[in-house]
């Protein structure tokens, strides 16, 4: 256990780049699944 | 295969395998072979985890199977990124907190040594048949196409992974796979590439689009639900997103052959930003390799496929009694592509001129002759299994390879099969060096010799590596052709994969269930799940949906009757 806290300590990533937490990050993976269903969606129903 | 395709295949194998030896060597303990002493950074543990995932299986199979199904394949994936943030949130920090070589560990934590070894097993009994799977397929494939011995082309698999995997443990694979991963892209991109620029003048890259819409190979999402037939429809956007999360769930958060690429992580953060980096690019990255198989297939539409994609099969049948049958079916394929080919010109054409009762005549024309292409496939497979009773009938896994071999210019061909070598590499050293941790660790150190010295261990986890690779090239030897190489190896794990995360949520979410409780659950939710593969229909997704679950409700079934421990 002290051995990762070391680790942590060492070389920080506690936050996420560009966003404030992490709850930003994981928004963003799931935002662009929403986004990516949604664009398959449009191009099944225009190329059906 | 030319000089020039001998040196692209042979120069990118040759650099990745000594660069991985040369990086990574000198490893002191099994901290150091194992966790790669814990100094990854995002982007390494990112590319590890796609390149792990992403086997020579989906560089053939994938674009075949939109050839044939088309791009609704797509939606098994649609899970993964719903499983990235699940992992990333519960998973990852519990696995850092305790400080363990392989997710097993946290089971005896947790519940106890018998459930830690079961878990274990079924890793070992499911990941050591997916490995000679993961050399086999490419090989068979290769071998066919370009005449190589099997068994060679196994051997040549297996040894170079061997090599570098034994010499320098995790970190050699996760270096390794940053290289295979942009020669996996690069040679991809560039076949797409290729393919479009080979279509013919008069056809645009929109009318491309249009024909395979048209053709039935858009179909990238289907959201109907019917409870009747619906369960037994393998890629629908529900059980993409459900059985698919729980796959995925249990793929990345107690496979050893992924967790180990994001446990060696220099800190919690790294391993995690790699699991998201994985979310976020991993859809696109599997559109873009069916949409390539799209694109081959407008491509045929063009020119003339062969009438069976396996060239060797044909050959045989040609060789025996039933030779004049078969040139019979050649010529009526001949003569109905080129039907179909003014055809679907004129079905292009109609597109654009978007009058709808025009287009609504040429797509007619279009499926009633691509009805009957099918046909005269099917009457040439019929004719296979007649002369040849125990050939495989399936094509589909032929269908990019064989567009390779044929159309793209010399070097590219060298290139596209170092995609494939990769691939097939990448994977195989993932899952070697997990046999190996799951063995030394959960096995070996833990119930067989517990008082080795740290040099002792990691003597033992090079040669379990070398033990594992060696089963699996055997293995690869004698597999027999399956299914589809693609889904044989999502079935395999689809069957344990439930059950093994059914134990860990349960360790995870549901605290008062016990040991004993979850060791008899699993046992009997893993032969119910063998029940459903032998005995039902109901696709494999569910599989994973079905254990999981069972381990759950017989866990908390089965708690108060067995006591506290």
């Amino acid at each position: 256990m002290k051995k990762n806290d070391s680790i942590d300590a060492e070389n920080p990533l506690d936050k996420p780049p560009f966003f404030k937490s992490w709850k930003g990050m994981y928004w963003l993976v799931l935002g662009n699944l929403a986004f990516l269903i949604i664009i398959f969606y449009i191009l099944t129903k225009i190329y059906e | 295969m030319r000089l020039l395709d001998w040196i692209v295949l042979l120069g990118t194998l040759g650099f990745i395998v000594i660069y991985g030896v040369a990086k990574t060597r000198g490893s002191k303990d099994i901290e150091g072979y194992l966790k790669g002493d814990n100094s990854m950074k995002w982007w390494t543990i990112g590319l590890s985890i796609m390149a792990t995932q992403a086997s020579a299986i989906t560089f053939l199979s994938t674009p075949g199977q939109a050839y044939e199904d088309g791009m609704r394949f797509i939606q098994f994936y649609f899970g993964l990124p719903i499983a990235m943030v699940i992992i990333s949130v519960t998973i990852i920090p519990i696995f850092y907190r305790l400080n363990v070589f392989t997710a097993y560990e946290y089971l005896e934590t947790r519940f106890d040594l018998k459930t830690r070894s079961l878990a274990a097993l079924l890793f070992l009994i499911q990941r050591g048949l997916a490995a000679g799977i993961t050399i086999y397929a490419p090989a068979i494939i290769l071998s066919t196409i370009l005449g190589w011995n099997l068994t060679v082309t196994n051997v040549f698999i297996g040894t170079l992974v061997i090599i570098y995997t034994m010499s320098g443990g995790t970190k050699a694979v996760s270096v390794t796979q940053k290289q295979q991963m942009a020669v996996m892209m690069g040679g991809m991109i560039l076949a797409g590439c290729m393919v479009v620029y080979y279509l013919p003048e008069s056809i645009s890259f929109g009318d491309a689009v249009s024909v395979a819409g048209k053709m039935g190979k858009m179909n990238i999402i289907d959201f109907s639900w019917d409870w009747e037939t619906s369960w037994d429809d393998r890629y629908n956007f529900w059980s993409g997103i459900t059985g698919g999360c729980f796959l995925m769930l249990s793929y990345f958060g107690t496979d050893q052959s992924q967790v180990s690429r994001y446990l060696g992580g220099k800190s919690l953060g790294e391993s995690r930003l790699g699991l998201l980096f994985n979310g976020l690019l991993k859809i696109p990255m599997q559109f873009m390799i069916l949409f390539i198989g799209v694109m081959v297939f407008v491509f045929y539409q063009f020119n003339e496929p062969p009438v069976f994609f396996k060239e060797a099969t044909k050959q045989k049948v040609y060789a025996s009694p039933y030779a004049a049958e078969m040139r019979e079916l050649e010529a009526k394929h001949q003569t109905v592509f080129a039907e179909k080919q003014l055809a679907v010109h004129g079905l292009a054409e109609a597109l654009r001129t978007d009058d709808e009762a025009v287009i609504a005549a040429a797509e007619s024309k279009v499926t009633t002759l691509t009805a009957t292409t099918k046909g005269v496939r099917d009457e040439a497979k019929a004719l296979i299994t007649k002369a040849l009773p125990n050939e495989e009938t399936r094509d589909t896994d032929y269908v990019f390879i064989s567009f390779v071999m044929k159309y793209l210019p010399v070097g590219m061909v060298g290139l596209l099969l170092a995609v494939i070598f990769s691939a097939a590499m990448s994977s195989t050293a993932s899952e070697l060096n997990a046999l190996a941790s799951t063995t030394v660790v959960d096995i070996y150190k833990r119930s067989v010799n517990k008082t080795g010295d740290p040099k002792h261990y990691l003597n033992a986890s090079k040669m379990f590596t070398v033990a594992w690779g060696v089963l699996a090239i055997l293995f690869a030897t004698f597999a027999s052709m399956l299914d589809n190489l693609i889904q044989a190896v999502n079935i395999i794990g689809s069957i344990f994969y439930g059950t093994i995360l059914g134990i860990f949520l349960v360790a995870f979410y549901v605290k008062r269930v016990k040991g004993n409780a979850v060791f008899m659950a699993a046992l009997l939710a893993e032969a119910v799940v063998l029940y459903c593969y032998y005995f039902t229909d109901i696709a494999y997704l569910w599989f994973n949906v079905i254990g999981c679950g069972l381990v759950i409700l017989f866990g908390l079934l089965l708690q108060p009757f067995v006591g506290k421990r």
